[in-house]
């Protein structure tokens, strides 16, 4: 029998097991971060630029905004042995101020900041001078590699990288909330946006507009597939050049768009069954209505069928059937399309319908044709691709989407159906010709309004605009574009109504993208000039 | 018996401090190189991104569509000179399968030769 350990002993085995259980807890601990948190062992870099927004881009996934690398340059004037010199060669290397540098560098503030947002060139610029007390803190800067070209639909972000105006501020919180590595694809479609752009630049050359926009609309889904207004601006620079302007006609402005308003009273009196397409209306040189008196643009014949009260855009004709709907009717219509109240899309930049608050029946007559009624060509777009989609509301988007995307019936399938009809009547046989595109049947209304003048009193300077939508068997895009006081040339015989300017407008857009939006093509006959 | 263990426990312990400085510097270098080829990729990313901008940039259509009206004439396409291969008649078919010909009555803007673009009008629609 063995004696029992003594306390010396014990105490020994205490001490050793102690040990083991130390041992064994720095085994456990390598294991577990050996093989176990590999992870945790690598330290995130520190001096990385955050990126912070999303890409956007557009529906083929072309880039269109991003997030470069750039640097705030900020200076220790005191250790500037020239002040003036170093605020003078920073000026030229940074584009900054040179009078402001200089009267920073001179003033006892020991921290200035010369430039935000420098891209590396300008600080390879900045860093090759040899001035000491530089400091390059990382940022990023906003790009747009298309300039101009999206400016009005795209808008800009300010230097700390929020939205200011366009989808950036409208789509703010998706491009923050999507991690860096994230893109927003929007509706937009970048072939179509450029030539949108460049038609409505020429057209605004050639007929020495003030301003011109336009928009292509998709009008199952309401993506809008391009979007532009002139005069535009350069998001990349960082001042305006003259007549730039951030301004977005077609979402900002309201209009009173003329003849193309048309459209809805057609559509409602034929909805309410009011006429009939082969009925005979009286024209004449005027229709009195109480103290007022309707005119004509053109000369008209002294009576039109209904086909061709729209067909030659006639006033007094369209006044008659929109009396016959009513004030009330009308009214109700008019809100049931969403013309009296702003469109809501992501572009943060809307406007509020005018429309008169008595609405008697002077007010019924002219806001048939268009006058007394001013809403923004976008409203106005959506509300057209609500009467030819087959009737369905829509609502413009500027974020893809795929699948129909119509909502209520504003009118039946008939009524839209009927209404394509008399589209490409006007088209075929009425004001719009010169928006004809052949192989594409394209449908539409010309529009051409007075503007009102500063008094109140309307002018002899027009807005003219066309809507067209095509093919016109199975619309599935609405062209429509704006010209601001076009005036004639000789080619037009010095007539500038819409469809001289804005009707060819549409047509060139149309005959450009339809290829490349896949739409299928009608045989056409070619004959030779002389046949 | 206790000298043998209280030997085998501290070199145990001596064992297990060297592995353990060991294992600590060799993470500790794998971790800077873990680090250098993570801001390698970054940059790397960055650069890449650049890049991409500025290729969008310079194949933006603008550029490409003055670059080939300048170097190359090219010009827009008149649309009646596009067709799909499915419009196209098989060998030995009536041209169209005499289908009834619909056409537009204007003209597209177009730099085809003159005596090819005008079309026939119908107003049937």
């Amino acid at each position: 029998m063995t004696p029992p350990p003594t306390v010396f002993q014990r105490r020994i085995v205490i001490g050793a097991a102690i040990c083991v259980m130390g041992f064994a807890l720095v085994a456990v601990r390598l294991i577990d971060v050996t093989l176990f948190r590999p992870g945790h062992i690598a330290g995130k870099p520190s001096d990385r630029v955050e990126i912070s927004r999303a890409d956007l881009a557009d529906r083929n996934g072309a880039l269109m905004a991003r997030d470069l690398p750039a640097s705030d340059l900020y200076v220790r004037p005191h250790m500037f042995d020239d002040k003036r010199r170093a605020a003078r060669d920073l000026a030229a290397a940074t584009g900054a101020d040179e009078p402001r540098l200089a009267q920073m560098f001179l003033s006892k503030r020991p921290y200035v900041l010369v430039a935000r947002q420098l891209p590396q060139a300008e600080r390879d610029k900045a860093s090759h001078l040899g001035l000491s007390g530089l400091e390059f803190e990382p940022n990023t800067k906003r790009y747009y590699p298309d300039g101009r070209m999206t400016s009005s639909v795209l808008g800009v972000t300010d230097p700390d990288g929020k939205g200011v105006s366009g989808l950036e501020l409208g789509l703010d919180s998706k491009l923050h909330a999507d991690h860096a590595d994230s893109v927003v694809t929007t509706s937009l479609d970048m072939r179509v946006q450029f030539i949108l752009a460049h038609e409505a630049e020429a057209s605004m050359a050639m007929f020495k507009a003030r301003a011109a926009g336009g928009l292509v609309m998709d009008i199952r889904t309401g993506e809008i597939l391009g979007l532009v207004s002139l005069p535009d601006f350069d998001p990349n620079a960082r001042s305006f050049d003259a007549g730039d302007s951030t301004r977005n006609l077609m979402a900002q402005d309201v209009y009173e768009l003329g003849s193309v308003f048309k459209i809805f009273s057609f559509a409602l009196a034929l909805e309410d069954h009011t006429v009939r397409l082969d009925e005979q209306l009286p024209i004449g040189n005027g229709y009195k209505i109480g103290k007022f008196t309707i005119h004509e643009a053109e000369h008209m014949p002294a009576t039109l069928s209904v086909r061709d009260v729209l067909g030659q855009s006639s006033n007094i004709g369209t006044a008659q059937i929109a009396l016959r709907s009513g004030p009330d009717r009308q009214r109700a219509f008019l809100m049931k399309v969403g013309l009296l109240s702003p469109v809501r899309s992501e572009l943060p930049e809307t406007a509020r319908p005018l429309y008169p608050t008595h609405w008697g029946t002077i007010e019924t007559a002219t806001i048939g044709f268009g006058h007394g009624i001013s809403v923004s060509p976008l409203a106005f777009a959506a509300a057209a691709a609500s009467i030819v989609n087959g009737g369905r509301r829509v609502q413009p988007t500027f974020l893809k989407h795929t699948g129909d995307a119509r909502g209520d019936q504003v009118i039946s399938p008939e009524t839209s159906a009927t209404m394509r009809e008399l589209l490409r009547y006007v088209v075929t046989d009425g004001t719009g010709k010169k928006a004809d595109v052949p192989g594409y049947d394209v449908g539409g209304k010309t529009g051409s309004a007075e503007k009102v003048g500063p008094h109140g009193k309307y002018t002899h300077n027009l807005v003219t605009s066309f809507c067209g939508v095509f093919p016109i068997e199975a619309p599935r895009y609405l062209v429509f574009v704006v010209l601001d006081e076009p005036h004639g040339t000789k080619e037009t015989a010095g007539f500038a109504l819409a469809g001289y300017t804005a009707a060819p407008l549409a047509g060139h857009v149309i005959s450009r993208i339809a290829p490349l939006l896949g739409v299928p093509m009608n045989p056409v006959s070619v004959v030779k000039e002389n046949s | 018996m206790v000298r043998v263990l209280n030997f085998v426990c501290v070199a145990l312990m001596g064992i297990t401090i060297l592995a353990l400085y060991h294992v600590s510097e060799r993470t500790r270098v794998e971790r800077v190189q873990l680090s250098r080829v993570e801001q390698r990729i970054a940059d790397k990313r960055v650069e890449m991104s650049v890049l991409q901008a500025q290729w969008e940039q310079v194949s933006r259509p603008e550029r490409i569509q003055k670059l080939a009206e300048s170097s190359l004439g090219m010009g827009d396409t008149a649309t009646i000179q596009l067709s799909s291969l499915e419009l196209l008649p098989r060998r030995g078919d009536e041209p169209l399968d005499g289908a009834q010909i619909r056409s537009a009555n204007a003209q597209g803007p177009t730099q085809a030769p003159v005596q090819l673009v005008k079309v026939a009008a119908h107003t049937g629609m």
